[in-house]
């Protein structure tokens, strides 16, 4: 599964600042191809804005990072300095990256159908049927095939969230962004998304995503990053993040919950301190 | 033979009413219309990246919603004539109500548009849509809904302002007022029956844009929101 | 296009001074008696029986949807034979009062409503009786609330103002109106007469951002 050739995303030094705060300083991060990359911390980390710059929704300031090897956002002046580049060049760099939002999106005006067509009819100009096949291919993959012609005011968050993830599929992205993809819904709608999500990874589909859910994360997760106050702070497999945490900030950020889990669940014998 | 009732000279009234009701409905027409037309066409301007365009853009609305309309009305149809030009008064009333609408229904457009949620615009772009496209399939299609409730509110607006229009003998419902005072003498009934027929207009106005902001798919919310645009709007 | 002659527009502004303070003095009239019947008319809706409240909707209904000058003739024209003959400043003042009253009105009933339900449940869980309610929970925050709002109404009730002309009350826009018709220069009246609405317009939404800011809470219902 471990590609020995140029990582998906990669990113080097990457740093940000929003006004005179300094949100990200740096970080650096491979995502191979395969892999499902999961990043956790306390709000304000800057998890969700590594993400965003990974496509570029958020412009960086200091380093790298490349997709498939082509640097994103600018090119690089005779001086070496970074020049901003033009949006025709970004779009065509960033086109493998599809994302996944928090708050999905969706077009309201449009019907789950439309929804999933319009970025291949609009931005890649695909005649209309083989959108639409694309189209329904991926409504079937997440199970919202029977809803194609409903509009999102009449879907529930799950099934709008499952849209959304149906149109990043549409366009056979390379790899998957998932900003918080189920911070925004009710608990009892959430597990119907993170089962899709799970079925997209075992499916071998690269993801990077930024989540709450932390038995999900350590389920589903080939390596798990944690991220404090704007710099990386460990990484590792899930075992070695938050099921025997070996770093301290980690062990704390991941107290509250692991008092819950022990609490409600049988799993307790999967959460030791480190030796 | 008896004096007429109060009834009955109403009923003589309504004729000449009806034919001001005609004309004021007339230039709250052209003016709404026209008014779109030009108000989205600043709108366009004032987005532009031409400093002079949008900045004569933005001096337009602030000039055109910062003074009353009395003194637009009075400038373009006092002012042309000082250089040699003759504008008839329906003329003049038409193009200074078009004129201030259009300044109104500009900023009207703009609060729709960016009551779009960013995180459409976002998405959008991330999925590596052009600007142009994302304005025409996913900025436009939500506008009508968006800015329902502020037009029908402005619409109200332009048949009230219209009012102004009798100040430079033009035959709206205002002036036939005026004109029936003057021959019957009795002030009170007259004014108040075109206060009547204004509240007529107005009422459907509000009643047919409610139901038509019901239709476009706000339901009972769209209903409800144009309630409350009209609870905000001008005199 | 003919030159504006600066001579000409100087030698306006001793008229146009006189005719800004009418204008203003029509203003601070019409404001404070509206915010004053606005607001009974809002506490009355608030407070009173059911009956008060269908009185409000007749008020602000019928007032807001006929056109200010014809109230305006009503009063001016039309009360003298009732047996009520009032100034020009009287009926501009009075007319113009009621009438910004019921958009003043409509302002309160928005910012009360905008106060979220749930401090009025505990206030009254509380023991707090509905008029306590209404002074000590609701009329701080809700004030507060509305002085953009009122300041952007003050702005239309200037606008509204120049129509005082018509029945023939000396200021802003008559005064331009007769040196027009006295000295035959159109111009510079008009230039100078939309400029001092547009200054004073600026100077009301001037005053009215300090205001905010200086009353301003910050954990406050925003409207």
């Amino acid at each position: 599964m471990n590609d020995t050739a140029v990582p998906m995303i990669s990113v080097r030094g990457l740093g940000k600042s929003f006004g005179g705060h300094r949100v990200l300083q740096g970080i650096d991060l491979d995502v191979r191809r395969g892999e499902v990359l999961t990043l956790i911390g306390p709000s304000g980390s800057g998890k969700t804005t590594v993400l965003r710059c990974m496509n570029f929704l958020e412009a960086y300031d200091e380093g790298e990072v490349r997709i498939r090897g082509a640097l994103l956002g600018y090119r690089r002046g005779p001086d070496g300095r970074l020049l901003p580049e033009s949006e025709r060049i970004v779009a065509e760099v960033r086109e493998p990256v599809a994302m996944v939002f928090q708050q999905f999106n969706l077009w309201p005006h449009m019907t789950a159908l439309g929804n999933v067509m319009a970025p291949l009819t609009l931005a890649k100009r695909m005649p209309p049927e083989r959108a639409q096949k694309l189209a329904m291919a991926a409504l079937a993959r997440v199970g919202m095939a029977d809803r194609a012609g409903q509009r999102p005011g009449s879907l529930s968050g799950g099934q709008q969230q499952r849209v959304g993830i149906a149109r990043a599929l549409a366009a056979s992205p390379e790899v998957l962004l998932l900003d918080e993809p189920t911070s925004a819904l009710d608990p009892e709608l959430v597990d119907e998304v993170l089962e899709v999500i799970k079925s997209l990874s075992r499916d071998g589909m690269t993801m990077v995503m930024v989540t709450h859910e932390m038995s999900f994360a350590a389920e589903v997760s080939d390596r798990i990053v944690f991220m404090e106050r704007g710099r990386l702070v460990a990484q590792g497999t899930p075992d070695s993040i938050v099921y025997r945490p070996q770093n301290e900030r980690v062990r704390a950020f991941l107290q509250p919950w692991v008092r819950r889990s022990l609490a409600g669940r049988a799993e307790p014998a999967s959460i030791n301190p480190a030796p | 033979m008896n004096a007429p009732t109060l009834l009955e000279r109403l009923a003589g009234y309504l004729p000449l009413l009806a034919h001001g009701a005609a004309t004021t409905l007339l230039v709250s027409l052209v003016a709404i219309a026209a008014g779109f037309v030009l108000g989205a066409a600043l709108l366009g301007l004032s987005r532009s990246r031409a400093r002079l365009a949008a900045g004569a853009a933005a001096a337009y609305v602030s000039f055109f919603r910062g003074t009353p309309l009395l003194v637009q009305l009075l400038m373009l149809f006092y002012l042309p004539s000082a250089m040699g030009l003759e504008l008839p008064p329906l003329a003049a009333a038409m193009l200074a109500m078009t004129l201030n609408s259009a300044a109104f229904q500009c900023e009207i457009l703009r609060a729709g548009l960016a009551s779009i949620p960013a995180g459409q615009i976002e998405a959008a772009a991330s999925f590596g849509i052009a600007r142009r496209q994302v304005f025409r399939h996913i900025e436009l299609p939500q506008i009508a809904r968006a800015v329902w409730p502020a037009v029908v509110s402005e619409a109200i607006d332009v048949v009230k302002n219209s009012a102004i229009v009798s100040v430079i003998a033009v035959a709206d419902l205002a002036r036939v007022g005026r004109q029936l005072v003057a021959s019957t003498y009795r002030p009170l009934e007259v004014f108040m029956a075109v206060g009547v027929v204004y509240l007529v207009m107005t009422a459907a106005i509000f009643a047919l844009g409610s139901w038509l902001g019901a239709r476009m798919g706000g339901g009972r919310a769209g209903a409800r929101r144009i309630v409350e645009q009209a609870a905000g709007g001008q005199p | 296009m003919n030159a504006i002659d600066m001579g000409v527009l100087l030698g306006l502004l001793p008229d146009f001074g006189t005719a800004a303070l009418r204008t203003l003095a029509l203003l601070a009239a019409a404001v404070a008696g509206g915010l004053l019947i606005g607001f009974i008319a809002n506490l009355a809706r608030e407070l009173g029986p059911p009956l008060f409240a269908r009185l409000y909707w007749v008020y602000t209904a019928v007032w807001r949807g006929v056109p200010f000058l014809v109230h305006l003739f009503i009063v001016y024209f039309g009360l003298p034979s009732a047996g009520l003959a009032l100034s020009p400043f009287q009926a501009a003042a009075l007319t113009l009062a009621v009438y910004s009253g019921a958009y003043f009105a409509e302002i309160f009933r928005a910012c009360w409503r905008a106060i979220p339900a749930g401090q009025i449940e505990a206030a009254r869980a509380a023991g707090l009786s509905r008029r306590q309610v209404f002074a000590v929970i609701q009329c701080p925050q809700a004030l507060r609330a509305a002085v953009p709002l009122i300041a952007n109404q003050a702005i239309l009730v200037l606008k509204e103002s120049a129509l005082a002309s018509v029945i023939t009350y000396p200021e802003l826009t008559m005064t331009a109106g007769r040196i027009v018709a006295v000295q035959f220069t159109y111009v510079e009246p008009y230039l100078l007469l939309a400029l001092c609405y547009w200054l004073l317009a600026a100077a009301i939404a001037r005053a009215g951002r300090l205001l905010a800011r200086r009353t301003a809470i910050d954990a406050m219902v925003k409207k």
